[in-house]
């Protein structure tokens, strides 16, 4: 594999105070590529901020190395640092834009150490407003304009040295939905465009599903799980993840509502109530057509759901399979043979037997 | 004209001269402008020393942090009256004389300087961090973000609280003629207040209180028109 663009190796932060130590940063691998949209997710006080600050420095680490392109970033000294950081574009939940100065004085603020001339600097404002669709509001000031104007300017702003990285830290967090995906959508358009990797920190794992590559989630300073928002999606292994994922989907409101119905809080004999969920190829197969003509056994389909995660279709049912007690078994094992994913559920789990 | 006369004559015998109206304004004027910049300068430094050595602050630094807090709590606690006499013969050295609106200046900047700053310090820490994170970021530096957000982004405040200060200086200034620092504060006690001549003294205050009015008209007007 290419040589990753930001790897942090071991990574520590720990703040100490009077009354306690914190360590917000529990000794973190995480290499990240070029061209990447990266999905760093955790509730709050997981220690994402504080892992991404570390990436330009804003926080130094006690612990590990920061490299950049291969460099240890920590050895630099100040002069050096400054100038790194203009290659790495950050943006913020609250926008923290200058309310003294107009939307084209705030771009233009990141190119004051740039040797370019008063017009390039000029018409290198007007391209990034451009960019962002804001050229109409370049002279009015940050208070007159709404969350996600507010949070364009800040992406003007960031990519105004041309940096190969963009550090988003709950950049959507303050934005109504509609706002969050056209956002999103711009981030994954500049990621496309200027081949621009992407930290995207957030709590909100339906930006992950719908921009990022790959993904890590967080919790108590150390990252429990990593890999392609495919293989995350498909198969987490840990429930904090499985957590974050429903949230995403309908499932958990959906298994809820099940549970309340009474035909299925009694399963008669050889019914079997599973989640079959698959990705990929499989869901070209006609899984349930299938079981039924091999083994004799019918789904009854209670829930389904496809979505197309970086063009691949990951599917989830929820189906009652009935017939005779060895078939459905055999049929289940059938299924795990075709790669696809198979959790047996209990109603009662969910609050069916209240 | 000779209305007037009638009513405050007294303040029309003492109008002319150095030791009349016309003095004691141009003196009050002198003091206050002498001593509003250099307190400006001192206490904007101490401000901003203050501002970015606090805890989690661009230069954080604790001893320094602590040592200018105390220095600034200890000086705003002498009463002002004490401290022109405290100050005497350091006054001496640095101005050559104790007396007259010159003498009046050290004390005065001494006076003012520890107020304004920590005016110009409770301005500034309400400046956005997240905007300051944002300079920074940006490869901004320490002294950039000194100038570029700090003082732009709280210049209004700024305004605000030197206005103040100017205003509190212009007190100062009249009870400093208290100890013969000339000015509108000595016209109106030494021939006010000792001659009994009560005209003198309620058009002396009258005067302060314009002079008060028009600073504070100023202010406002500045730091409407710079914010935004
Ligand atoms: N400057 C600091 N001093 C002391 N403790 C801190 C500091 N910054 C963060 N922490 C602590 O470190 C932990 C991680 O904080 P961090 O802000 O990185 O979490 P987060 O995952 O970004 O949370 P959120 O989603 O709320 O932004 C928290 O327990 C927090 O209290
Ligand atoms: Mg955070």
């Amino acid at each position: 594999m290419a040589q990753p663009l930001i790897q942090l190796k071991n990574i520590s932060v720990n703040f100490k105070n009077k009354e306690r130590d914190v360590l917000a940063v529990d000794n973190v691998n995480l290499d990240i590529q070029r061209g990447d949209i990266f999905g760093i997710v955790g509730y709050s006080g997981a220690g994402k901020s504080t892992l991404v600050r570390v990436i330009n420095l804003l926080q130094r680490p006690t612990g590990g190395e920061v490299l950049i392109n291969g460099e240890d970033i920590c050895q630099y000294d100040a002069p050096k640092l400054r100038q790194t950081r203009k290659k790495i574009g950050m943006i913020f939940q609250h926008f923290n834009l200058m309310m003294s100065r107009t939307i084209a004085q705030n771009v233009a603020y990141a190119l004051k150490g740039s040797p370019l001339s008063k017009q390039e600097k000029q018409d290198k404002v007007n391209e990034l407003l451009d960019l962002v669709g804001l050229a109409d509001k370049k002279d009015t000031y940050p208070r007159q304009l709404s969350g996600g104007q507010k949070q364009r300017v800040a992406i003007a702003r960031s990519l105004a040295n041309d940096p190969d990285i963009l550090i988003s830290d709950e950049a959507t967090s303050a934005l109504d939905p509609k706002t969050t995906e056209s956002i999103l959508n711009l981030l994954q358009e500049l990621n496309k465009k200027l081949n621009l990797t992407v930290v995207l920190i957030t709590h909100q794992m339906e930006a992950v599903k719908q921009i990022s590559n790959k993904v890590a989630v967080m919790e108590q300073g150390k990252v429990i799980e990593r890999g392609s928002v495919l293989d995350i999606f498909a198969t987490p292994k840990t429930s904090l993840t499985q957590s974050f994922i429903d949230t995403t989907t309908r499932l958990d409101a959906t298994l809820k509502g099940l549970a309340q119905q009474d035909n299925l809080k009694h399963l008669k004999p050889g019914e079997q109530l599973v989640q079959l969920s698959y990705s990929g190829d499989t869901t070209d197969e006609p899984i349930i057509v299938s079981l039924y003509q091999k083994f004799g056994v019918s789904a009854n389909i209670l829930y389904g759901n496809v979505e197309i995660l970086q063009g691949t279709p990951i599917g989830s049912l929820i189906v009652i399979l009935s017939g005779d007690a060895i078939k459905v078994s055999e049929s289940l094992e059938f299924l795990t043979q075709s790669g696809v994913r198979i959790k047996k559920l209990n109603l009662a789990d969910f609050g069916g037997d209240n | 004209m000779d209305f007037l006369k009638q009513y405050i004559p007294n303040v029309f015998d003492n109008w002319h001269g150095d030791y009349g109206f016309e003095g004691a304004i141009s003196q009050t004027l002198y003091m206050t402008i002498i001593s509003a910049i250099i307190a400006g300068v001192i206490g904007l430094a101490v401000g901003l020393i203050l501002v970015i050595t606090e805890d989690g602050a661009i230069a954080e630094n604790k001893t320094i942090y602590n040592i200018t807090d105390k220095i600034v709590n200890v000086l705003r606690s002498i009463p002002f009256i004490i401290l022109l006499a405290l100050i005497g013969p350091l006054t001496k050295i640095i101005v050559g004389t104790t007396i007259g609106p010159q003498g009046a200046l050290v004390p005065l900047v001494i006076g003012t300087f520890p107020f304004y700053a920590r005016q110009v310090q409770n301005a500034l820490v309400q400046v956005d961090k997240g905007v300051i994170e944002a300079a920074q970021s940006m490869g901004e530096s320490n002294f950039g973000i000194v100038c570029s957000v700090y003082l732009k982004e709280g210049l209004p405040d700024l305004i605000r609280a030197s206005t103040l200060t100017i205003i509190s200086l212009v007190n100062l200034t009249a009870m400093a003629g208290a100890v013969g620092a000339g000015g509108l504060g000595s016209l109106a006690l030494d021939i006010g207040y000792k001659r009994f001549q009560n005209d003198v003294t309620i058009v002396a205050t009258l005067m302060v209180l314009l002079f008060v009015f028009v600073v504070q008209f100023i202010g406002d007007y500045i730091t409407k028109k710079v914010s935004h």
